[in-house]
């Protein structure tokens, strides 16, 4: 019969795998998570566990940066340097995400069709008709409403809570507004800051995802008034219907 | 002894020309006491059916029947509406059709065959069910099997009546009841609706002038999704909000040319970025150029006319409402002109003779000559679309017929539907593309010239522009330039413009509201019952470049307005009564249009308003319910489900949206203190 691991390798491994996927885990964290598994899992099981659990932790408190080069630098928002690379990889929580491609309130009014159910099936509203007379063969279909397009523009912190913006400058898979979670963690890797914003592009950036079920909800509850408040509505103008 | 056949059409004109094809001249015409315009055609045809025959040939004027509650009901305060649901309906012939009844009764007891010669769709498939009704009574014996049978036809075209006339089919009772349970749906849910409706805001509502009847807050299930679409619109439009976007513009001058480079993301609605990124581009000092491609292009010459087509065209390049405009083609295709204007098909039958008809064109002192180039070898196969109806062919010429012959709008529409027929049967439009890719620090920016080889199908279709650009300098790949000029430029998004009529056709039909045969009438029923007005857009204000122009919103095809045009008359299918043009000013089509934008009244806004925020999970002022009962219509048609079926699934289904609607009434009376008597 095989008796199960001591808590220490266990430990050790959890430790291994999480700092192999760059969030090596603080040992604050590690005394929440060690009384709340059972020795005798799997180990490829526990693994998963413990990434999926930190990926849902506030980055802040949960990640251990292994050295200091895995921080952001102090001034990284600063726009006084017009450029500079960030050596190695960081890892960062994402704290804010807007589409920057679509104006604000063409945003909010996608998000009153979906209220009004329209994009529930069978309940389907065509609002945009594609003309035979305007329609040439080089047209490309309108897409998906509910899915944001971008480019994106992030706002982005390191786990000494230093935050900062960052663009999404080549299409990213896994950034988007539906794709992507507030709280949710993001690998840089030598990445480019211009003038404080960091320059996201498929081979900077790797998206580990996660999300803090708690910032996300209220994020998501908030979009529509802080779409408005963005596109610059007063209070009684617009949003009428 | 000869065989006595009887013909019914739908309307006088149509026996009029059917009884002319077939007699060739040798026709009795008799008068029908109590119908000035019923007429009795006698003459003698050899149907190779049924041999030598007597033929009487005489119409109906559209359905013949009507429909309505049983006394006990009929009356608005005699019951409530929900009783309306499920009460004893009676068919029964009007005042005025009873002498086209007995007409029929009369000359059926004498004939041994009934030939139905109604148009060939649901309507007149039903309309030839209610003719066999009236027949059979007093002459039981053709309501035998093959003694009752109709003609397959789709223009008024001589040889295509006479080939029609010689192949009858038997009537297609499930088209027939498809219609007698949409007749059935629409009575009881727009009685029940209606009756509750304006019981219920009647009171609230200003009276109208002149001591005149308060007003009738009327209720269909096609006019409210219709109300819907224009009432969304509005709002959206009301509450927009403009907001700034930045873009980054190269312009590089070679060879003396000014060539203006767009950005491939267009713009973006943060400064920052677009100041971060511009920064950038001009460090580079140097764009590269990534492509230089060249390859030929084209301009897809139109499908084929369907109805929902004609009716967008005609609202945008006629000047004429879509009501008009079928009022028109209907009046053109009872004249023999153009073949018959409720189709869906967008593709031409192998087996038709196109060239024969292109012939018939040549004749045109204004596109003959484009059509005698189709005939010296420029004939291509017309496109095929996607929809085919199975009854009718696409809308097109079948004769040719002299401008000056036609009243003005007939000859407008007539033109159209001739020249859309010989650009579907000419070919695309070719040239070549040019487009060159540079980048510049980490931005791609993009500049394409066009240069139009051929023009094709354009010359006899002046309603599609494509023309050639200013022509580009050479470029290499790799090569590299300082751009002359780069620059941020900002902008604003702008709101959409009201609905227009083409607009919202397309919204119907893609949202299965109305079939292409009625859309027409119930955006002139919403008009009627004052629940929108409409009003020719306005000229808009262009900016120079195009690029600035939001990109949020789809922006319609037409460029300026013009002053307003002719309104629809009229009422229903326009059977019976053909469309009489009037003498409105003769414009050239141009290309340019006058469209007409929709705007909901206060009352449009209040129902539409009061359906949406009682919140129920299908609302009567969004499509669903209607489109499901069109794919009911559907189902019928094609045998997968019973009238009965039909009937009862959907009045159920009313029912319950009837029963919430009573139970949160409060909010839709709300909705009109709110938007019409402003008491809020």
């Amino acid at each position: 019969m095989a008796t199960a691991p001591a808590e220490a390798e266990v430990k050790a491994t959890v430790v291994r795998y999480l700092a192999s996927k760059n969030v090596p885990p603080t040992q604050a964290w590690l005394r929440d998570f060690m009384p709340s598994i059972r020795l005798n899992t799997p180990m490829v099981a526990l693994q998963k566990t413990a990434l999926f659990r930190i990926l849902s932790t506030d980055l802040t408190v949960a990640v251990q940066p292994p050295s200091p080069n895995a921080l952001f630098p102090a001034n990284v928002a600063s726009p006084e340097v017009k450029d500079r690379k960030l050596n190695g990889q960081i890892t960062v929580q994402v704290l804010d995400i807007e589409d920057i491609g679509h104006s604000c309130w063409s945003q909010v009014e996608n998000l009153e069709a979906i209220e009004r159910g329209e994009m529930t099936k069978g309940r389907e509203v065509i609002r945009v008709v594609d003309d035979e007379l305007n329609t040439d063969q080089n047209r490309t279909p309108a897409n998906n409403p509910s899915i944001s397009s971008g480019p994106h523009k992030l706002l982005i912190q390191d786990a000494k809570g230093t935050k900062a913006f960052a663009f999404e400058s080549e299409f990213v898979t896994g950034i988007g507004v539906s794709q992507l979670s507030i709280g949710g963690k993001l690998v840089l890797n030598d990445a480019l800051v211009a003038r404080g914003v960091i320059m996201l592009d498929r081979r900077a950036v790797e998206v580990l995802g996660g999300k803090v079920e708690a910032w996300d909800k209220k994020w998501r509850a908030d979009r529509k008034e802080s779409l408005k408040r963005k596109a610059g509505v007063t209070d009684g103008a617009g949003g009428g219907t | 002894m000869v065989t006595k056949v009887l013909c019914v059409a739908e309307k006088p004109s149509i026996a009029k020309a059917v009884a002319n094809h077939l007699a060739g001249g040798q026709v009795t015409v008799r008068n029908v006491t109590g119908n000035q315009y019923l007429k009795n055609y006698c003459f003698h045809y050899n149907f190779p059916t049924w041999g030598p025959c007597d033929v009487n040939m005489t119409s109906v004027f559209g359905h013949l029947q009507s429909h309505d509650f049983a006394d006990q009901y009929r009356y608005w305060k005699s019951c409530d509406p929900s009783q309306l649901f499920e009460a004893r309906i009676e068919t029964s012939v009007d005042e005025s059709n009873k002498p086209v009844a007995k007409n029929i009764e009369t000359q059926a007891r004498y004939s041994s065959i009934l030939y139905i010669w109604t148009d060939c769709d649901r309507e007149g498939e039903h309309i030839g069910a209610e003719i066999r009704d009236v027949a059979v009574r007093s002459n039981p014996r053709l309501g035998e099997r093959g003694k009752t049978v109709r003609a397959r036809f789709s223009n008024i075209e001589r040889a295509h009546i006479i080939n029609a006339a010689r192949s009858p089919v038997p009537l297609d009772e499930a088209q027939a009841n498809a219609v007698s349970s949409r007749i059935e749906l629409d009575l009881r849910t727009g009685a029940s609706f209606t009756r509750n409706l304006t019981m219920s805001l009647q009171g609230m509502l200003p009276q109208q002038g002149d001591g005149q009847k308060s007003q009738v807050i009327s209720y269909g299930s096609c006019q409210f999704p219709t109300l819907g679409f224009v009432v969304e619109r509005y709002f959206r439009v009301r509450n927009f909000v403009p907001e700034q976007f930045w873009s980054i513009k190269v312009m590089h001058e070679k060879n003396g040319i000014k060539v203006n480079f767009r950005w491939a993301r267009n713009h973006l609605f943060d400064r920052m970025v677009v100041v971060v990124l511009f920064e950038r581009c001009l460090a580079a000092k140097k764009a590269k150029v990534d492509k230089v491609q060249t390859k030929p292009t084209s301009k897809w010459k139109p499908l084929p006319l369907t109805t929902v087509e004609l009716q967008k065209c005609g609202s945008r390049f006629l000047r004429m409402d879509s009501h008009r405009v079928m009022q028109v083609a209907e009046s053109l295709y009872t004249k023999g002109w153009i073949s018959y204007p409720r189709t869906e098909t967008d593709q031409f039958d192998r087996g038709m003779n196109l060239q024969a008809l292109v012939q018939k064109q040549t004749q045109s002192r204004t596109w003959g000559q484009f059509a005698q180039g189709l005939m010296n070898g420029g004939f291509a196969q017309p496109r095929d679309g996607r929809n085919n109806d199975k009854a009718h062919p696409p809308i097109h010429p079948v004769n040719f017929v002299e401008q000056t012959a036609l009243s003005a709008e007939e000859a407008k529409v007539y033109e159209f539907v001739a020249r859309r027929f010989l650009a579907c049967c000419s070919q695309d439009a070719k040239g070549s593309k040019t487009e060159i890719g540079i980048s510049y620090g980490p931005e791609t920016f993009n500049a394409s010239g066009l240069t139009v080889l051929e023009r094709n199908y354009l010359d006899v279709y002046p309603y599609d522009r494509w023309t050639s650009s200013q022509e580009l300098p050479q470029f290499r790949a790799g090569e590299e330039f300082e751009p002359t000029e780069a620059r941020i430029q900002d902008g604003k998004t702008s709101p959409p413009g009201y609905l227009t009529e083409p607009e919202l056709i397309a919204l119907m039909d893609a949202n299965g509201i109305g079939t292409d045969a009625t859309m027409a009438e119930h955006i002139n029923k919403i008009k009627e019952r004052k629940y929108v007005d409409t009003r020719p857009r306005g000229r808009r204000p262009r900016q120079d470049d195009n690029d600035d122009e939001a990109s949020d919103y789809e922006a319609p095809a037409e460029h300026e307005a013009e002053p307003a045009r002719g309104r629809g008359r009229g009422r229903g299918r326009g059977r019976g009564a053909a469309g009489r043009g009037s003498a409105a000013a003769n414009g050239r089509n141009s290309g340019t249009s006058g469209v007409q934008e929709f705007i909901p009244t206060t009352l449009g806004v209040a129902l539409i308003e009061g359906y949406d925020n009682m919140g129920f999970e299908i609302s009567l002022a969004k499509p669903f319910l209607r489109k499901e009962m069109e794919l009911k219509m559907k189902a019928i048609c094609e045998g997968r489900k019973t009238r009965h079926e039909v009937t009862q699934e959907t009045i159920e289904q009313y029912r319950e949206v009837y029963m919430r609607t009573q139970q949160r009434m409060q909010v839709l009376k709300d909705s009109v203190r709110r938007y019409v008597t402003n008491q809020a």
